[in-house]
């Protein structure tokens, strides 16, 4: 579901609308109610009098009539609240608080509203004429005007109340918008810091989760993932830089020496020798590195063939069985059960060879290296390569398959930087992963493949 | 024997050169593809070394491409700096022969080179092999010196069969892990020096004269010369 736009124009907008609405709402049936009942009762109160008056006409003529509304409307201001006016045939007033018929009165008899000018000025009337027995005409009318003040009241308290919504809405919008911006602003500015390189800033999290609480979380999960690649890279240059760096100045003091003190040629010689194997430690350094740049890209996948993994490990044991001997170390292979995969068998053999290697390297004279093949899952097929020796502390175990990474640096001959990373990224390629353990005493390295890689990461 | 040798850089060229000419080859260079091209189909060369990249961009698995479909089945070593397995299979999926990434030793070259003339010689499939006094019958699977029985290993076997079909070249570390094992690595370990060593073990330990020896720097020979 896709959720409308979040806009500070769009808020107040709406909210303006939704205000005017439920004004309306509340304005309008106040309004017909007070128009129609007020009214109502009104023209019943004239109707009523009318009625009254028609009676008394009725029963004591002209005169009577004449007497009982004269008595009514002394003290009454002309046409203010009550107008009754009793008309002669002959068009003569005879009585009533108007001075005479006024114009623009329906010429029926009956029930009604209009406008007539009392003094020159206009006034709105809810009026009940009559024709009474031989042609005497009696008016009676209910002045509007004394209730425009009410109404005016009524239509500007409602036009306030509007002009507040109204305003209310548009601050509420510069206010939404300018804590908006407030945000956003904040989300620019870390940004532009990170920019800068200072990648270690992250968004504030608001303390109420809304929803720049989720963009913010996603934001700074993906900075924190370019914080730690970039720093990769940053080790990997300096582990380039200083990895490199000592080969290369060795060769170049070698080299300088001899330019310099010109020793015998047999010294010579010895000289050049040392120099070339210098050359080649960099040139390892640099194949792993491509290796590596080349296992990640994920372009090995299409020398993927089925491989059987036991005959695999069997054969890299057989391979390194004598180097174990010489070192009185007990190397050890153990199938466990079906073991085919689809994998590309000379990194896999590559993978494999560099965690024998790795505990060769590390296990004690007459200790033990136990290699084994296992299926823990459907789709999973586990090589494992356990050692005895001092094994890897926990808190470095995630960094050993960084490249470069050396637990410390007296075991620093070249290439150990990179043999894990290499077993890790073959273990990527094939779907699986590098698993680093306490064998207690001793590493216990897993080497993950998948069965069917087609689920494998192409990191 | 006559070489081709297609090489643009210079020093690299001057320097391949040398060593061949001091190791009794007649060497004619090509520091194009096109001339070399030209070299290759209008003379007879009993191998030819290729660089891959050459001037104008071109690769030079394209010339060797070239080459095959036009017949020619010269050996082609192809030197590379690219360092892919990938690149590897390539270079000998278009019909080179063998494949040297630089920079290399040229020990590695020469070596390697030997290697190729020699298989080119002799095309029969040989089911005994000897050396002096060294006999490897390949059908029964049976080694003897001096009509004694060796036991290897089979891997040992195929350690052995390995250098006594290159008898009297050298063969380095290299040759051995992709050609006996199969392996494209280089271990951080000497165990390829270990399983040599295992092998002279049997067939050299207690006998007059040793025939397994290292060269220093370079790797093993299997000879009967002094």
């Amino acid at each position: 579901m896709r959720l409308p736009g979040f806009s500070a124009r769009t808020i107040a907008l709406g909210y303006g609308i939704v205000s005017l609405l439920v004004l309306a709402m509340f304005a309008g049936p106040l309004w017909y109610a007070w128009h129609t009942n007020i009214q109502e009762v009104r023209t019943e109160l004239i109707t009523a009098d009318a009625q009254r008056l028609a009676n008394l006409f009725a029963r004591g003529g002209p005169f009577a009539l004449t007497t009982a509304i004269e008595s009514q409307v002394v003290g009454t201001n002309d046409g203010v609240r009550k107008i009754i006016l009793f008309m002669a045939p002959n068009g003569v007033k005879l009585a009533g608080n108007l001075p005479g018929w006024p114009t623009g009165l329906p010429d029926r008899d009956g029930t009604g509203s209009a406008t007539i000018h009392v003094a020159g000025e206009p006034r709105r009337i809810e009026l009940v004429r009559l024709t009474l027995g031989g042609g005497y005409r009696l008016l009676i009318a209910s002045n509007l005007n004394r209730f425009d003040e009410l109404e005016r009241l009524f239509v500007w308290g409602l036009l306030a109340c509007a002009a507040t919504v109204l305003m209310g809405a548009a601050l509420g919008g510069v206010l939404i918008r300018r804590a908006l911006l407030a945000r956003v602003q904040g989300i620019s500015q870390t940004t532009a810091a990170i920019i800068e390189g200072k990648l270690s800033r992250r968004l504030q999290e608001p303390r109420d989760g809304d929803e720049l609480q989720l963009l913010t979380r996603t934001v700074n999960r993906m900075l924190d993932q370019i914080e730690h690649l970039v720093t990769g890279v940053q080790d990997v240059s300096n582990a380039i830089a200083h990895d490199l760096r000592t080969p290369l100045s060795e060769l170049r003091a070698r080299l300088e020496e001899l330019s310099v003190t010109r020793p015998a040629e047999e010294e010579t010689f010895a000289e050049i020798d040392a120099a070339i194997s210098d050359v080649d430690r960099v040139m390892n350094i640099f194949n792993a590195l491509l290796r590596l740049a080349e296992i990640d890209s994920g372009s090995r996948r299409n020398g993927f063939v089925q491989v059987d993994l036991a005959k695999l490990a069997a054969e890299v044991a057989e391979f390194y069985a004598p180097v174990a001997e010489l070192k009185d170390i007990a190397l050890a292979f153990t199938p466990r059960g079906a073991s085919t995969a689809v994998g590309d068998p000379v990194l896999l053999a590559q993978a494999l060879g560099n965690l024998v290697e790795n505990a060769l390297k590390y296990a004690p004279e007459g200790g033990d290296i136990a290699i084994s093949v296992q299926r823990p899952r459907r789709d999973m097929l586990e090589i494992v390569v356990a050692d005895n020796g001092p094994g890897i502390m926990a808190d470095e175990r995630p960094r050993v398959v960084e490249r470069f990474y050396r637990g410390d640096t007296s075991r620093g001959t070249p290439g150990v930087g990179l043999g894990l990373s290499v077993v890790s990224a073959v273990a990527r390629l094939h779907g699986g992963a590098l698993l680093l353990a306490d064998n207690r005493p001793g590493l216990r390295a897993t080497l993950q493949v998948a069965v069917s890689p087609a689920g494998g990461s192409r990191v | 024997m006559k070489l081709l040798l297609v090489e643009d850089n210079e020093r690299v060229a001057r320097f391949v050169k040398k060593g061949l000419t001091e190791a009794g080859h007649t060497v004619d260079h090509a520091d194009n593809g096109r001339d070399g091209m030209y070299h290759a189909v209008s003379e007879t060369y009993d191998a030819i070394v290729m660089d891959r990249m050459l001037p104008g961009g071109i690769d030079g698995l394209a010339i060797v491409e070239a080459l095959r479909q036009g017949g020619n089945h010269v050996p082609i070593l192809i030197l590379s700096a690219l360092d892919g397995v990938d690149d590897r299979i390539h270079g000998l999926k278009s019909g080179g022969d063998d494949y040297l990434v630089k920079p290399f030793a040229f020990g590695e070259l020469l070596a390697r080179l030997d290697a190729l003339l020699r298989r080119s010689q002799h095309q029969a499939v040989e089911t005994t092999l000897a050396l002096d006094d060294l006999h490897m019958d390949m059908l029964a699977h049976k080694v003897t010196r001096a009509g004694k029985p060796v036991a290897l290993q089979p891997r040992e076997f195929k350690l052995l069969e390995y250098l006594m079909r290159h008898a009297n070249q050298v063969v380095t570390r290299t040759m051995l892990l992709e050609n006996v094992w199969d392996y494209h690595f280089d271990p951080q370990t000497n165990v390829i020096d270990v399983h040599v060593s295992k092998l002279r073990q049997k067939i050299d330990a207690g006998f007059g004269k040793p025939l397994l020896r290292t060269v220093r720097n370079a790797g093993y020979m299997l000879t009967d010369q002094p």
